[in-house]
Parts: C-alpha cells; sequence; structure tokens
C-alpha cells in the first residue's frame, strides 16, 4: 500500500513538473516575442485579426561608419541535423567572404534552429534583435513554419535555402502568404513527382511500401509521393508507417512491410534514422534485395559511413543541379561537393548581397538600407546561381525545378544519368 | 481494406519474436530499478544512463578490434569482451553514483534521492552527448552473422535468438546470485529490513553496492544487445528505454525480481503486438505511432485490477 501511495504521488509530482515547465517554456516565449515585437514597432496580431505586414512599418536600417552589415543564419548547429545544418551556414557564409558595401563589411549571424518547430523561432527572435537586414534559413520546413510570423514581423526577409514543404508558400490564413519569405530549394511536390516517375519507371515497381518521419517535411513529401505514385499507376501496400526522430526500433515496421510484399520501400525523412531502418531491413534475409528509395533528407555522407553495407543500393532523389556559379562557390567552400543544399544556401546569400548592393545607400559612412526596398529588390532576382537559374514565381518559390537521382555503389553515391 | 493480407502466421510469428527481443532489453535493465527499489525504496533514475554507458563501453570496444572487419571466431571473442567492457563500465559508473549522490542521502526525506538521480541521469545524457560528441549518434558495426533459423515458413534471425538467449541466460545466472550465494542472502537480508541486517552482521552498505552493481551490470549487458540490434546509440538513449523498463518493473511488481521479467516481456509484447491486435477489428486502423499509447493504456488497465503488479510482493521474497 505504502509503495504505491508513494509511487502514485511521485507520478502526481512528475506531471506537475512537466506541466510547470511546459508553463515555464510557454511565457518565455511570450516574452522574447512581444520584446521584438515592441523593438520594431509594430503592429504585429490583433483579436481581429492580421492587421499589416511589418514590412509596412519597418523602419530603415542605419549602419554606423566602420560597422558591419549584420545578415542572420538560422540553421542546425548542433544536435542529429548538425551534419546538414553546418555545411550549409557555412556555404552561405562563404558567399559574403570578403565581400563590402560602401566600405562595410559582412557579418553573418548564425543561430541554432535545431530543426525543430521549437528552434525555429527562437532562433528568429534572436536573429532580429542582433539588428540583422535579412537572414538565410531555416533550413527545415517545421522550423520555418513556425518562425514566418516572427520575421515578418520585424519586417525581415528570409531565404530559406531547404525548406520544402508545400504550404509553407501557401499558408492558411487570409491575408494569403508571408510576402518576407522566400525559398531556393526545389519542391516537395516535384521532388516526389519526380521520385513516383523514376520508381515506376527505372525501379519498375507497382507496389511501394511508406515509411515516414511524422514532422511536417517527412509527413508532407510521403503524402505528396503517395498520390503522385498513385495517379501514375502505382499502389500503396499496407499502411503508412509513421516513426518519431530518434526511434531506432523499426522492427514492427520491418515486419508490417514483410507483410505487404511490396516491390519497393520508400522513406521520406533524415539520415539519422534511416541509417538503423536500412541496418535493420537489411538485416532481414527475405528483404536484402528490395528497393529503398529516400530523398534529400536522407542522401548524406553520414549514411554512407553509418550504414555501411546497408546503404548499398538504395536510391536517392536530391532535387537540384549544378549551376554556371558552382565553380565560384566551391573556390570558396572545399567541401562544396557533398554539401547537400549547399548550393542553394550560397545562392540564398548571394541573392540577399546583391540585392543589398542595389538599395544599400552610403550617408558620409553610413549605411541606410531600406527594409522594403531590400524586399522588393529580393522578390526581383533574376541570376545564375551555384545551383542553376534563379528566379522567384509565385509566393517567393522558386521558378522551375530539376531532380537528379543517386545510387549507393560501393559506399559512394553516383548519379544515375 | 490492408488488414486481411496481414494476418498470416509468418506475420504474427515475426511480431512475437520482436515483442520478446524488446521486451528481453527492458527486462534487463528493469533488474536493476527492481533490484535497487527493494533494497533502498529508491527509484534509481540514473539507471537508464548507465544503461547507456554501457551500449558506449561495447561500442568502444568493438571499434577498438576492428568494426565492420570481424569476423569469424574473432566475432565471438569481440562479443564477449564487448559485454563484459559493457558490464564493468556500467558497474563501475553505478557504484560511483552510489557512493557520490545516493549514500550521502540514504537518511535524508525520500525525496531528496530521487532528485539527486533525476540530477545524475540529465548531467550524463549530457555529458555524453553534449560534453563528448556533440549532438552526434554512433552506429554499431553489424557485425553478427546475418542468417536466420528456419521453421518451415517462420523465421527468427541468429542476432534475435542470440538476444533472447543471452538475456535468458544472465537473468538465470542473477537469479542464482540472488538465490543461492552468501552475497544474494545479504542483499535479501538487507532488503527485509536494514536494520535487523546490521544486528546479524550483514555488511549493510556492501550489499547495498552489490545491489547498485549487479542490477548495473545487467543493465551494461543490455546496452551492447540494444546497439547490436537497433544500431543507432546517442548519450540520451537510456531515457527511453529507462521509463519503459521501470514501468515494466513496476508492472511486475516493483521489488520482485521475476515481476520485473515478466513485467519486461510484457511491455515488449504490449508495444509490437498490442496495436497489430486492434488493428484485427474490423474499422479500427491504428498507424504505427499509436503503438506506446496502446501499450500504456494496456499497463493502466493491469495496474487498475492488479495495483502491486502482477506478481504480488511476498514477505521475505523481496530484493
Amino acid at each position: 500500500m505504502g509503495t504505491k501511495r508513494t509511487l502514485l504521488r511521485f507520478g502526481l509530482g512528475l506531471a506537475a513538473l512537466a506541466g510547470l515547465a511546459a508553463i515555464a517554456t510557454a511565457c518565455s516565449g511570450d516574452d522574447s516575442s512581444s520584446k521584438s515585437t515592441a523593438t520594431g514597432g509594430s503592429a504585429g496580431f490583433t483579436a481581429a485579426g492580421y492587421k499589416a505586414a511589418g514590412l509596412d512599418q519597418a523602419k530603415n536600417v542605419t549602419v554606423d561608419a566602420g560597422a558591419n552589415i549584420k545578415i542572420g543564419i538560422s540553421s542546425a548547429l548542433s544536435g542529429d541535423v548538425k551534419s546538414l545544418g553546418l555545411p550549409i551556414a557555412d556555404s552561405a557564409a562563404a558567399a559574403g567572404d570578403g565581400v563590402t558595401i560602401a566600405g562595410h563589411k559582412l557579418e553573418f549571424v548564425r543561430e541554432d534552429d535545431l530543426c525543430t518547430p521549437e528552434g525555429g523561432p527562437a532562433a528568429a527572435d534572436r536573429l532580429v534583435k542582433a539588428g540583422i537586414v535579412a537572414a538565410v534559413g531555416p533550413i527545415c520546413s517545421g522550423g520555418t513554419r513556425a518562425s514566418l510570423a516572427i520575421y515578418d514581423k520585424a519586417g525581415i526577409t528570409h531565404i530559406s535555402p531547404s525548406a520544402t514543404a508545400g504550404d509553407l508558400t501557401t499558408p492558411a490564413r487570409p491575408e494569403g502568404p508571408y510576402v518576407t519569405f522566400f525559398r531556393v530549394p526545389v519542391l516537395n511536390s516535384d521532388e516526389a513527382n519526380a521520385q513516383a516517375k523514376f520508381s515506376i519507371g527505372t525501379i519498375k515497381a507497382k507496389k511501394a511500401f511508406v515509411v515516414f518521419d511524422t514532422d511536417d517535411y517527412g509527413k508532407d513529401l510521403s503524402q505528396q509521393f503517395q498520390n503522385f505514385f498513385k495517379a501514375q499507376g502505382g499502389t500503396i501496400v499496407g499502411s503508412p508507417a509513421g516513426y518519431e526522430k530518434k526511434q531506432t526500433d523499426f522492427k514492427s515496421i520491418i515486419a508490417n512491410i514483410k507483410a505487404a510484399k511490396p516491390d519497393m520501400v520508400y522513406m521520406a525523412g533524415f539520415y539519422a534514422e534511416a541509417t538503423p531502418f536500412l541496418q535493420q531491413l537489411r538485416a532481414d534475409a527475405d528483404l536484402k534485395s528490395l528497393p529503398f528509395m529516400g530523398g534529400d533528407g536522407i542522401k548524406n555522407d553520414e549514411l554512407l559511413t553509418g550504414a555501411k553495407d546497408a546503404a548499398e543500393n538504395a536510391y536517392l532523389a536530391l532535387p537540384g543541379t549544378t549551376g554556371p556559379k558552382f565553380a565560384d562557390y566551391k573556390a570558396k567552400y572545399k567541401d562544396a561537393d557533398s554539401a547537400t543544399f549547399g548550393p542553394e544556401a550560397w545562392d540564398c546569400a548571394t541573392i540577399i548581397i546583391d540585392a543589398l548592393k542595389k538599395v544599400a545607400k552610403d550617408n558620409g559612412g553610413k549605411l541606410t538600407i531600406d527594409l522594403k526596398a531590400l524586399n522588393e529588390a529580393i522578390k526581383n532576382t533574376d541570376i545564375d546561381g551555384a545551383s542553376g537559374h534563379i528566379k522567384f514565381g509565385n509566393n517567393g518559390d522558386r521558378a522551375g525545378a530539376i531532380v537528379r537521382f543517386f545510387q549507393v555503389k560501393s559506399g559512394k553515391y553516383v548519379e544515375i544519368k | 481494406m490492408s488488414i486481411l493480407f496481414l494476418t498470416t502466421p509468418e506475420f504474427w510469428f515475426d511480431q512475437i519474436v520482436n515483442g520478446l527481443t524488446t521486451g528481453s532489453i527492458y527486462a534487463l535493465v528493469a533488474l536493476g530499478y527492481t533490484m535497487v527499489y527493494g533494497v533502498l525504496q529508491l527509484i534509481n533514475f540514473a539507471h537508464g544512463e548507465v544503461f547507456m554507458i554501457g551500449a558506449f563501453a561495447g561500442y568502444g570496444v568493438l571499434l577498438a578490434l576492428g568494426g565492420q572487419d570481424i569476423s569469424g571466431v574473432m566475432i565471438v571473442v569481440a562479443l564477449v569482451l564487448a559485454l563484459i567492457a559493457a558490464g564493468l563500465a556500467s558497474g563501475a559508473t553505478a557504484i560511483a553514483i552510489e557512493r557520490l549522490a545516493y549514500r550521502p542521502l540514504r537518511n535524508a526525506p525520500r525525496l531528496a534521492p530521487l532528485i539527486s538521480a533525476i540530477g545524475v541521469s540529465v548531467f550524463l545524457s549530457h555529458l555524453v552527448d553534449d560534453g563528448f560528441l556533440n549532438g552526434e549518434t554512433k552506429h554499431y558495426d553489424q557485425i553478427f552473422p546475418a542468417g536466420k533459423l528456419s521453421l518451415g515458413a517462420l523465421n527468427v534471425s541468429y542476432l534475435q535468438l542470440f538476444l533472447m538467449g543471452a538475456s535468458l541466460a544472465m537473468m538465470a545466472v542473477l537469479y542464482w546470485i540472488i538465490q543461492r550465494t552468501k552475497l544474494g542472502r545479504s542483499i535479501r537480508a538487507v532488503a527485509e529490513s536494514r536494520d535487523n541486517a546490521a544486528l546479524m552482521g550483514v555488511d549493510v552498505n556492501r550489499a547495498i553496492v552489490a545491489t547498485f552493481a549487479l542490477g548495473a551490470i545487467m543493465a551494461g549487458f543490455a546496452g551492447v544487445l540494444y546497439g547490436l540490434f537497433f544500431s543507432s546509440i546517442r548519450g540520451s538513449m537510456g531515457f527511453i528505454p529507462g521509463i519503459k523498463a521501470f514501468t515494466a518493473a513496476v508492472l511486475g511488481g516493483i521489488g520482485s525480481i521475476p515481476g520485473a521479467v515478466v513485467g519486461g516481456y510484457f511491455l515488449g509484447l504490449a508495444e509490437t503486438v498490442g496495436r497489430e491486435l486492434l488493428n484485427e477489428i474490423p474499422g479500427v486502423n491504428l498507424p504505427n505511432e499509436w503503438k506506446d499509447v496502446v501499450a500504456f493504456a494496456l499497463l493502466v488497465l493491469v495496474l487498475i485490477f492488479r495495483p502491486t503488479g502482477i506478481f504480488t510482493q511476498q514477505e521475505g521474497k523481496r530484493a
């Protein structure tokens, strides 16, 4: 009896602790965003709905003589996605290497968004407070969705090199898309469409089993793939199986795959989970040669070093291509060839720098930057980048899409032409 | 729709084997919770991290012996060495935790050592994640032979057989130590009454340290088995299995060794088979993400009908 009582009390205590922690986090979150609203001086949200974008009320940013122009980078700098995030941050910063605008140097302010919906807004708050004029990032769809309103309120234009969920540029709100958001990656829908075509045309699969990360990116990409695969004559067998980040036990999903007898398994997620998944899949003698198709979150060198033999023959889709300025990028960033979304990140920073050059006005050593004019200049981007030609189409999405395919052969990614 | 063709005997057999494999890991870890609780009435929340330390010790040994390139007889040698290293590392960690974080608080109010345990747990997982690995995940090399044992249409991989067999053997040895040796007798005596045991000449501190060490060795072994089976290891990996194993211990009847084992298998099966069973009901199609919901709902049900767990604690059988 005593035991039970203690345990019950302990359980309640834990629940209370968790509750307190949640409240504390929520409060501190509110606090920081209200502070940034105050400094930005914009109206923001009211009970009657969204009134005006921060951009319309944004003041000019003045950079003092001798001071640096600050550009933000919101990327995953630690945690499981850092081997995607660090090269992205370095690639973006490399674009500003040695660049000066009217004598002012560029300074890249890096904040860790952890690739999560919690990390994105926190990084956005810190960047806005740091006095940036524009930002590269956030890098993941979930973090981006949660940060859109913060950048919008502050009137800061941001360009994501890698957030690919469809609804980021078509959010369900009466005022329409956020005008302060642009992105250069190829979208999930384009990637999924190409993956479905490749699965049916090249892998010759008719029945696919779908496994997905339950975050925004995984849900969206896997749903789009299912739609395109079915539309092109394929069948989805079994129930699509969701998994959580950091999950390591995929045996139960694999038993379902075995029972559903698919021609291929499709995974929408990241390499951190794809590694144990492939190892457990290939450990099953019956599934040793079942074709595997993944996307941009999985195509990473870490997959090759982690999964080793289990990664062999896996198919990976990678949206985007190398453009005319890839050589410039590679000259500044030596790991350019293996940096997924690296060219896109370099391009994001280049777009911002080009726009700054157009709109920054020199006032006797001081530099004045009109945030609205900067946004306008970014919208009208028309350049050759490291990831191909870049123009923005509707809602800040990139116009035109190319998706390439790779297969792992002897521990290396080999492009399938 | 998908239900009809999922219901093959092979599918159920696979899922039951999966449940038993995960269950054996829970059971091995649950032993540490239940033994320490039996002796000190302390919920040792740092036990999940002791399990993590074992996984890393085993990983280090396999890496040092050649990683992916280990083959032939060396596989057996490497596995044995990895298990020994894990047992030693986990045991040493647990002894250090007991000495530094629990013993000074032994006569303090019950909540003090509990908070201390949570503190040690957070400290260790962050020390490894942020101090040594910078948030990275490491992967066990898949050195175990990939074959399987076939009984008609039913298959079990050698790895799963090894996992289930090894954990049963480890638990049997532990049970023998507790029931048949002098050390085990002293542990049981302290569990029954610390004061009386001291009066009878039992070295209480030694018995308590032995309890921590034995539980930790089991957790260290479980860490290596986990790595071999699931491959990914990280500093925070102990949290979820720790919570699950603690749950298994409560479910089995905390303080009872057979209870922890049965609780571990029950939870493992509830997780893998529970959701699939519900999906057999026409119209029900719970997605994979619901497996924990189903497992814990089952657990609440069991506890409602048997509040003290499956194995109700009997006087004199504690430890």
